[in-house]
């Protein structure tokens, strides 16, 4: 919000020697920090941040009231002269109920003015508000920036028979002033005359009976409305006005009345208007419950003891009325603090006056035993260091997808967002690896030689019938080409095969099962206009057995005896599967101090027979307790001979 | 030679030996050469042993004398030059061998941590020896967890679709907005009785944790604004807990983070689901407080938000405010990770460019 200083200076005349720098302090130690200052022709306008639950403060006044409390000085009175109460001129029934309790209205005739005088334009404008040189709209609008009460001004004789505070009805329309026709809902509170609608309640004016050139009586209106009421209607109907926000946020009721007498007293001064009659209806809110202050809360809130004396005075400073009771006090708020509900909402406004520099620094005592982290937690996070040491960079995406690329089939309706930035972010991701993809695909465009990848983070899966899913998942890319940099490495594809050596590394030594890596995830190409860049790779985290915390591992028993190695030179077929021959041959071993069985060279070439190739296996064994003998090794390989064998795999010579 | 015993084609043959020997670049250029001057058969020795076997017996002693001259001279030069030439390949072969140590070497693969994980882990590091352990909520949340026990009323403007993704046909579900919901689902899940009568929280006697996670906002992509994003949030419910303990706290953190110097300041501010609330401001990591650019002059960057948990919070998880009470704060980790390291762009940290992944990431 802008703050005009002069204008704040009339307010609160303490504050003519303070530096801008100063106040600026100032303001932000009272939680209303600035964003910006700028000075124009002499005027210094300050850009003051206003937090939601503060819509007392949305004016100079407001913002006066808490420099006055800090300061200790005192606000300027209020220029207001009240009229006499008058006739109703016309009927006004209040009929929404809470919604719109209380209207306080006037009818003046306009004079032949003299307009807006050239002080409020220069305000109206430092605050970015032109002036419009009608000065029963000029002074409303001077008026909500000074004060923070909405007004508003009608063409009295465009009203017809009575003015009614109402909830619309089903196709009830209304042109507002800023030209738009709205369409109205029974959730809609209304000003409304015999004709229809004439204004949306504490939002915006109607066009047809806006003051314009040719008025020549006016009828003021300063009412009291819902918040709730008014915010949704600003949001509804997309109309975030001057008036809407400070209805939006709370006015404050007190002002309803005094707010119309200024506006009268601006009329009379600034157009020459006599006031015909000035009245009132309904009742104001009824004030809010005193809140029950102990001052001990005043104390375990700051962490040192508050002077019960000086807390009294500084919220009665802030407009608090106050009454003794043991150990604290009952504490009426101010009729513009709607945000003053609850014991430690006072307990705040003595910390905030008093300087929150003040409260001291103190580590809370550790009075419970730390929780361990959450293996799920360390899982992720060991798993990402693995990665990031083999090579892989980590990634984060944004995870919004396009349905028209949705492969996954599982009736995304429920990954489906109702109100998404546009089509293509409409789905909420069920594979990472499409991200993956889209990441190696534009980091080779930029000319990276290899690409490795990785991203942990939940993807969303809805079945039907099912709830919404999410599942954290570990996806992997890589591809490119890798090598031929140097002297001894030689130029080389970043392989499939290669890739998922890393990945089995990994996976194993955070204990997952060798079978599982085989048997799990989805191995791809993944294209791009027909090249194949890479590979990709994907499996749901709780497929690792979680990490844990232990940092010393427990002691796992090895031999001190010697290893026998053995290599077997087997002709196979070139369809032989490898696991099947293992598998063989390891069941043959199972009783026997076998370490490693595997294939150490695969040979290739025409001098073998015709559909043959040779595998050079290698078999080790070690046992716990004792040095193994030949003999019983060369038993041993024998039967893993035999076992082989039986496959059709002969011995080569 | 003196004599002229000796036919002319030895005489030309010893007259060229010196040269012959010379020419012989290698070992096996050499053996050639031996052959031919000394060998068994066919040499010119050979030859020589012929001549002298042939000639009369008062030729006999002055021929003899000459072959085994000529002889001892032809393997005397032989055995130098092989000597040389067996030197020189030695030293061939160590060249060979040798590796200059300026080459370069092949280098292990180098891959990093994403910054904006890296920086969430770190805080997690930075809190742990204060008791905080990690609690961690869905994406997909439930109105009641992302607003209603946040203190945030169906009317807030928080709730509506400006401001939050719903998803289409399940009945109020949203990307949360924040990860408080997290604090939601624990706060629930202390204050449930157990068959002792007692919850976990009174037994426990407190309760500390961070919430990192990731969180969506209906804001279009640039370069300060992204529809996902990430927060750190932590939590601390106990007795007699206040301001001065959320200070210390958060003062202790932003030593662990910035370094010692490191100081802070906190200043009144508004979040529905606190009370008192409170921004902190760090005195700008980059200018040390002289003033720059990242801190607009003023020496102090806005880093996060906190304050006492409203007791509405706790008490619509069943936790009575009158016995507890608590602290809450909450980082924004890329504006955090934007503001330390410079970065110009927020998008940097979603395109995964592995250059900009290189220079902010690291292993820890």
């Amino acid at each position: 919000m802008l703050i005009e200083r002069g204008a704040l200076h009339q307010e609160l005349p303490a504050l003519a020697g303070t530096s801008t720098p100063d106040l600026c302090e100032l303001l932000a130690g009272l939680g209303f920090p600035v964003d910006g200052v700028e000075t124009v022709d002499g005027t210094t306008v300050l850009d003051v941040d206003i937090t939601a639950n503060r819509g007392d403060a949305q004016s100079h006044r407001g913002i006066a009231r808490d420099l006055a409390a800090k300061l200790g000085a005192a606000l300027a009175a209020l220029p207001v002269q009240a009229p006499a109460p008058g006739e109703p001129l016309l009927p006004v029934r209040l009929e929404a109920g809470e919604a719109g309790p209380f209207y306080a209205t006037a009818v003046l005739e306009l004079g032949r003015g003299q307009g807006t005088p050239a002080a409020v334009k220069a305000f109206l404008g430092a605050l970015g508000s032109s002036a419009k040189d009608m000065p029963a709209v000029d002074a409303s609008n001077e008026l909500l920036h000074r004060y923070g009460h909405p007004t508003h001004a009608f063409d009295a004789d465009r009203i017809q028979g009575f003015l009614a505070v109402r909830w619309a009805r089903d196709g009830e329309t209304l042109v507002t002033l800023d030209g738009v026709e709205r369409k109205l809902t029974p959730r809609d509170l209304l000003i409304a005359d015999g004709a229809g609608p004439v204004a949306l309640a504490g939002v915006m004016g109607g066009d047809a009976t806006k003051v314009t050139g040719a008025t020549r009586r006016v009828l003021l209106e300063s009412a009291w409305f819902d918040p709730r009421t008014v915010r949704a209607m600003a949001h509804r109907h997309g109309l975030h006005t001057d008036a809407s926000h400070r209805f939006g946020r709370g006015a404050d009721p007190a002002m309803a009345v005094p707010a119309r007498d200024l506006l009268a007293l601006r009329l009379r001064d600034w157009a020459g208007a006599t006031l015909q009659s000035a009245w009132s209806v309904g009742a104001l809110p009824t004030p809010k419950a005193p809140v029950a202050l102990p001052w001990a809360m005043v104390d375990r809130v700051a962490g040192h003891p508050v002077d019960p004396g000086r807390a009294a005075d500084l919220l009665r400073a802030l407009g608090c009325a106050l009454e003794p009771v043991p150990g604290g006090a009952r504490v009426t708020p101010p009729t513009w603090r709607h945000d003053l509900a609850c014991p430690e909402d006072l307990a705040e406004e003595v910390l905030r006056l008093l300087g929150y520099d003040g409260i001291p620094s103190v580590l809370p005592p550790l009075e419970s035993s730390p929780e361990p982290l959450a293996p799920g937690y360390l899982k992720r996070r060991k798993l990402a260091s693995r990665l990031a040491n083999l090579g892989f960079f980590q990634t984060v995406t944004l995870g919004f997808g396009d349905p028209q690329e949705d492969v996954l089939g599982d009736g995304p309706a429920r990954r489906t967002l109702a109100n998404p930035l546009g089509e293509d972010y409409s789905l909420m991701r069920g594979t990472l690896l499409r991200d993956l993809d889209k990441v190696a695909r534009l980091n080779l465009e930029k000319g990276a030689r290899d690409v490795r990848f990785f991203e942990i983070a939940p993807v969303f899966e809805a079945r039907p019938g099912q709830p919404l899913k999410e599942t954290w998942t570990l996806g992997l890319v890589w591809g490119g080409e890798m090598g031929g940099e140097d002297p001894l490495t030689p130029p080389r594809k970043l392989s499939g095969p290669e890739g998922r050596s890393h990945l089995q590394g990994v996976l194993q030594a955070l204990g997952v099962p060798r079978a599982e890596t085989e048997a799990f995830g989805r191995w791809e190409f993944t294209e791009g206009g027909g090249t194949v860049l890479g590979w990709h790779f994907e499996l749901p985290i709780d497929a690792i057995p979680d990490a844990g915390e232990r940092v010393i591992p427990r002691f796992a028993p090895f031999s001190r005896f010697p290893t026998v190695e053995r290599d077997l030179s087997l002709l196979v077929g070139l369809d032989q599967p490898y696991g099947a021959l293992t598998a063989a041959m390891e069941a043959a071993l199972a009783a026997t101090p076998l370490q490693d069985l595997r294939c150490v060279d695969v040979f290739r070439h025409k001098s073998l027979p015709p559909g043959r190739q040779a595998w050079l296996m290698r078999l080790r064994f070690q046992a716990m307790d004792r040095t193994l003998t030949g003999e019983e090794v060369e038993t041993w390989v024998l039967s893993a001979l035999n076992a082989a064998q039986g496959l059709g795999v002969q011995l080569r010579g | 030679m003196e004599t002229s015993l000796l036919p002319p084609e030895i005489e030309e043959a010893h007259r060229i030996f010196p040269e012959a020997l010379a020419a012989c670049a290698d070992l096996d250029a050499l053996l050639r050469l031996k052959g031919a001057y000394v060998g068994r058969e066919g040499s010119h020795a050979a030859r020589l042993m012929e001549l002298l076997k042939a000639a009369p017996k008062d030729q006999k002693r002055e021929l003899g004398a000459a072959a085994n001259a000529l002889k001892t001279r032809w393997e005397e030069g032989l055995k130098a030059r092989q000597a040389e030439l067996e030197e020189a390949r030695k030293a061939t072969a160590a060249l060979a061998n040798a590796w200059d140590p300026a080459l370069p070497p092949p280098l292990p693969a180098q891959g990093a941590l994403h910054p904006l994980n890296r920086l969430m882990d770190r805080l997690v590091d930075v809190f742990r020896p204060l008791g905080y352990h990690v609690e961690e909520g869905p994406e997909a949340e439930t109105e009641e967890h992302n607003f209603d026990g946040l203190n945030i009323p169906e009317d807030h403007p928080a709730r509506g679709s400006a401001d939050t993704f719903y998803f289409r046909d399940a009945d109020g579900l949203l990307l949360r907005t924040h990860t408080s919901p997290v604090q939601v689902r624990v706060l629930k899940r202390i204050a449930e009785k157990g068959p002792d009568g007692l919850s976990a929280l009174e037994r426990s006697g407190g309760i500390r944790f961070l919430a990192p996670g990731r969180v969506y906002r209906k804001d279009e992509i640039d370069p300060t604004h992204s529809p996902m994003f990430h927060q750190v949030e932590g939590m601390l419910i106990g007795k007699g807990i206040g301001m001065h303990h959320l200070k210390g706290t958060l003062a202790y953190a932003m030593k662990a983070l910035f370094g010692p110097g490191a100081e802070v300041r906190f200043r009144p501010s508004y979040f529905p689901f606190v009370e008192p609330g409170a921004e902190m401001d760090v005195r700008c990591p980059l200018c040390g407080g002289s003033g720059c650019r990242v801190c607009k002059g003023s020496g102090w960057v806005e880093l996060l938000g906190s304050g006492l948990i409203h007791p509405n919070v706790l008490a619509y998880a069943g936790i009575d405010p009158a016995v507890w009470s608590g602290f809450a704060f909450g980082m924004g980790v890329e504006r955090t990770a934007m503001m330390v390291s410079q970065t110009p762009d927020l998008r940097l940290f979603f395109e995964n460019d592995q250059r900009f992944l290189k220079t902010m990431g690291g292993l820890d």
